[in-house]
Parts: C-alpha cells; sequence; structure tokens
C-alpha cells in the first residue's frame, strides 16, 4: 500500500513535470511542403502556436504571396487551414489525441524559411483530479498560471520572428539606399561623358566635311 | 503483489517515456538529402537536445542516421554517424543560427524515418531535479520556482526585445537621414554635371569659331 501511494506520488510528480516541457521556436526550410508532427496527450488539450516565414528576398513587389499552413488531426480531418499568409497565430483545442500533423505549402518555386512554434498545453479538470488523490485543486490553478505564462512566452516568440524579419527587411534597404545611390551617381557621370563625346565626334573635322 | 508492482513499473516507464516525448516535434526523413532545422540563438545559452529515429514501416534492426549540429561560423558542435538516437548538449558562443541536420546513412532502406527532436533551449533546458535536491524543495513550491524561472525568462527577453528594437530604429533613422542626403546629392550632382557639360561645349565650339 506504502509502495503504490508512493508510485502515485511519483507519477502525480511526474504528470505534473509534463506540463511544464517546452520546445524552442525552429525554422525549417519549406521548398515545397514541409510536414512537422506534434503528439498530444490528451483529448481536448489546447494546442497554440505560431509561424512566420522569416526569409524572403522580393525584389520589387513589396507584398510577399505567402505559404499556406494546414493542420490536420490524426483521423486525417483538416483542424486549421490559413491561406496566403506570411505569420500568423493560431490555437485550438484538440478534439482527440493522437498524432497532429503541421504542414506549410508553399506554392512558389523560390524556397522560403518559416520560423514556427508549437505548444501544447494541458490543464488538470475534475477527471484528472478525481482519479489522482495527488493532485489538489491548487495543481489546477498553478496549470493555468503556467499556461498563461507559456502564452507570454509564445507571444515573445513570435515577436522575436517578426522582429527578424523586419530586421532583415531594413538591413537590405540600408544596402539598397547606399548601392542604387552609387550606382545612380556612376551612371549619370558616365551618361555625360558620352553625350558630351558623341557631340564632339559629331563635330569632328572627319565627319563633318562628309556631312556638312 | 510482485504483479501488481510489475504493471506499476511498466506503467511508469511507459508515462517516463511520455514525459521525454511530450511537446517535441517529429520530422520525416525523405529517403535520399537531408532534413535540417534552424534557430536563431543569442549568445551564453543552453542548449540540449535529444533525437530518436523510429521507423514508419516498421523495419528491424531501425534504420540509422547522421546528425550534424553546426554553429553560425561554421564550427561543428556535435557529429554523429549510425546512431538511432543520440543527444548533445552545448553553450552557445555565438549568437546566430545554428543548424541541425539529419541524413539517413542508407537510402537503398525502403520506408520513411521519423525522427524525433526534443530541443530545449534557456530556461526549458534547466535541469530542475538537480534543483530541488540541492534545495530541498518539491511539490508545490518546486512549481512555483519554475513560474518563477518562467517569469523572470520573459523578463529577459522582453529587454532582448527592446534591445534588438533599438538596433532596428537606429538602422532606420540612419537610412532615413541617408536617403534625404543622397537624394539632394543627387540633384547636385545633376546641376554640376550639366553645368561641366555645358561649359566644356561652348569652350569646344568656341575653339571650332562655330560660335
Amino acid at each position: 500500500m506504502e509502495t503504490t501511494m508512493k508510485a502515485y506520488a511519483f507519477l502525480g510528480l511526474i504528470v505534473l513535470a509534463t506540463f511544464a516541457v517546452d520546445v524552442s521556436a525552429l525554422s525549417v526550410t519549406v521548398n515545397d511542403v514541409e510536414c512537422v508532427y506534434e503528439y498530444v496527450l490528451y483529448e481536448g488539450d489546447t494546442v497554440s502556436g505560431n509561424f512566420v516565414v522569416v526569409d524572403h528576398d522580393i525584389f520589387w513587389s513589396s507584398d510577399h504571396p505567402g505559404i499556406d499552413f494546414i493542420v490536420s488531426s490524426p483521423g486525417g480531418n483538416v483542424v486549421q487551414t490559413m491561406k496566403g499568409t506570411s505569420g500568423e497565430k493560431f490555437e485550438f483545442k484538440a478534439p482527440r489525441s493522437g498524432m497532429y500533423q503541421f504542414c506549410f505549402h508553399n506554392p512558389y518555386s523560390t524556397p522560403e524559411t518559416v520560423s514556427f512554434y508549437i505548444h501544447v498545453g494541458h490543464i488538470p479538470n475534475e477527471h484528472d483530479l478525481a482519479k489522482d488523490e495527488h493532485l489538489d485543486p491548487v495543481n489546477v490553478k498553478i496549470a493555468e498560471l503556467r499556461e498563461a505564462l507559456e502564452s507570454v512566452t509564445a507571444e515573445q516568440k513570435y515577436l522575436k520572428a517578426r522582429d527578424a524579419r523586419h530586421r532583415h527587411t531594413n538591413e537590405s534597404t540600408h544596402k539598397r539606399v547606399i548601392f542604387y545611390t552609387i550606382a545612380e551617381y556612376i551612371l549619370l557621370a558616365v551618361a555625360s561623358g558620352l553625350q558630351v563625346v558623341y557631340i564632339r565626334r559629331l563635330f569632328s573635322k572627319s565627319v563633318a566635311y562628309n556631312r556638312v | 503483489m510482485a504483479n501488481k508492482l510489475r504493471a506499476l513499473l511498466q506503467v511508469i516507464i511507459l508515462m517516463l517515456i511520455l514525459v521525454q516525448h511530450v511537446d517535441c516535434i517529429w520530422l520525416n526523413l525523405p529517403k535520399s538529402g537531408r532534413k535540417c532545422v534552424t534557430e536563431e540563438i543569442h549568445n551564453n545559452v543552453v542548449v540540449l537536445a535529444d533525437y530518436v529515429v523510429i521507423s514508419d514501416v516498421h523495419i528491424h534492426p531501425t534504420p540509422s542516421i547522421t546528425t550534424k549540429v553546426t554553429s553560425p561560423y561554421g564550427n561543428i558542435l556535435h557529429h554523429k554517424e549510425n546512431a538511432t538516437h543520440g543527444q548533445f548538449a552545448f553553450t552557445t558562443n555565438e549568437a546566430g543560427q545554428y543548424l541541425v541536420c539529419f541524413w539517413a546513412d542508407d537510402p537503398n532502406q525502403g520506408g520513411a524515418l521519423s525522427v524525433n527532436i526534443d530541443w530545449r533551449t534557456g530556461i526549458a533546458a534547466k535541469d530542475w531535479e538537480s534543483v530541488a535536491r540541492k534545495e530541498k524543495i518539491e511539490g508545490v513550491e518546486l512549481e512555483l520556482r519554475k513560474l518563477e524561472a518562467a517569469v523572470e525568462a520573459i523578463h529577459d527577453n522582453l529587454l532582448y526585445l527592446k534591445s534588438r528594437e533599438a538596433e532596428i530604429r537606429q538602422v532606420s533613422e540612419t537610412t532615413n537621414s541617408r536617403v534625404a542626403w543622397y537624394s539632394i546629392l543627387s540633384l547636385g550632382i545633376c546641376i554640376a554635371a550639366s553645368v561641366a557639360q555645358l561649359w566644356y561645349l561652348t569652350r569646344f565650339f568656341q575653339k571650332k569659331k562655330l560660335i
């Protein structure tokens, strides 16, 4: 009896510990389709996350056409779809436990780098409380607090990814200003020089005698 | 009694396995070619990762993979071949993109491979068991301690975001002032070029006695 109680206490601690783990925001390069899978342990868990298209060098247009994001449940049903976006947050309640599939589709030929973050959060409810006698209501409150802090961290990761993209655009603008302006000066000087050379040639003796 | 204990042990082991693999992502490895994930990490951050290979069609023995972790300056931090599972840990010395790549060792083996990677940086990589043992805290107090660490991490992240925003603002403002200066300079160069042209051509025509 003693050992079973100790084992349950250990189990309770481990179950609590599982709610605290977190994965960092990874980036993956999407050529055509890239899928990431994540296992959801309990039905009813909230799966939240975000993704941002980070690295794209669009030359002319300022608006990227975006990538498509599709989430599929283990049964094959599509849980969420987002089309033509360059960065979004998502959140849904998992209808069942199992391996969920998060896919990025790139409809264009240029490869894109997508930074994503997925978090599966579980808050013990009354059913879990009834099953495990070592889980007090305070653990429920702690789990809710933890999920709230997780959402703040997720938001920060989203901001960080968008900041990285902004920085990329900013540095590209900076380089373009310098490079294109200096190229413009040189071209202007060369064009004026060529104009003068041409006019000189028009009035040079060899041409003038034949023409006028 | 022994049966009950054995059943319990099995459940605990299952939970432990689940604990290891909860909140980690799975990637599917193409038969040939490689799969890479990157992350931008700043300086002085602890990175802990665990990876396991599973064959989708249950081939025995499980096909092995090669793993390589590269730092932003090209140093190889971890390189392991012919493994079905492994782990690596390091503290970052450089800020930038860290690259983790997986290759299937034998492309002729049929079936898709799935790699499970449990990648943690910073606060998530902290070893709470040793902290609990050292300070002799457990249960609710340990959970609250974890929450406190999470709040500190949030605060540090905010400060980091603030400093990045300051850098971006700096670059934006330099670009802004440069655009103004370079446009005025461009106008000046245009006027100077036309004045130089006119002066040169006047002199040229005067020499040619056309004016």
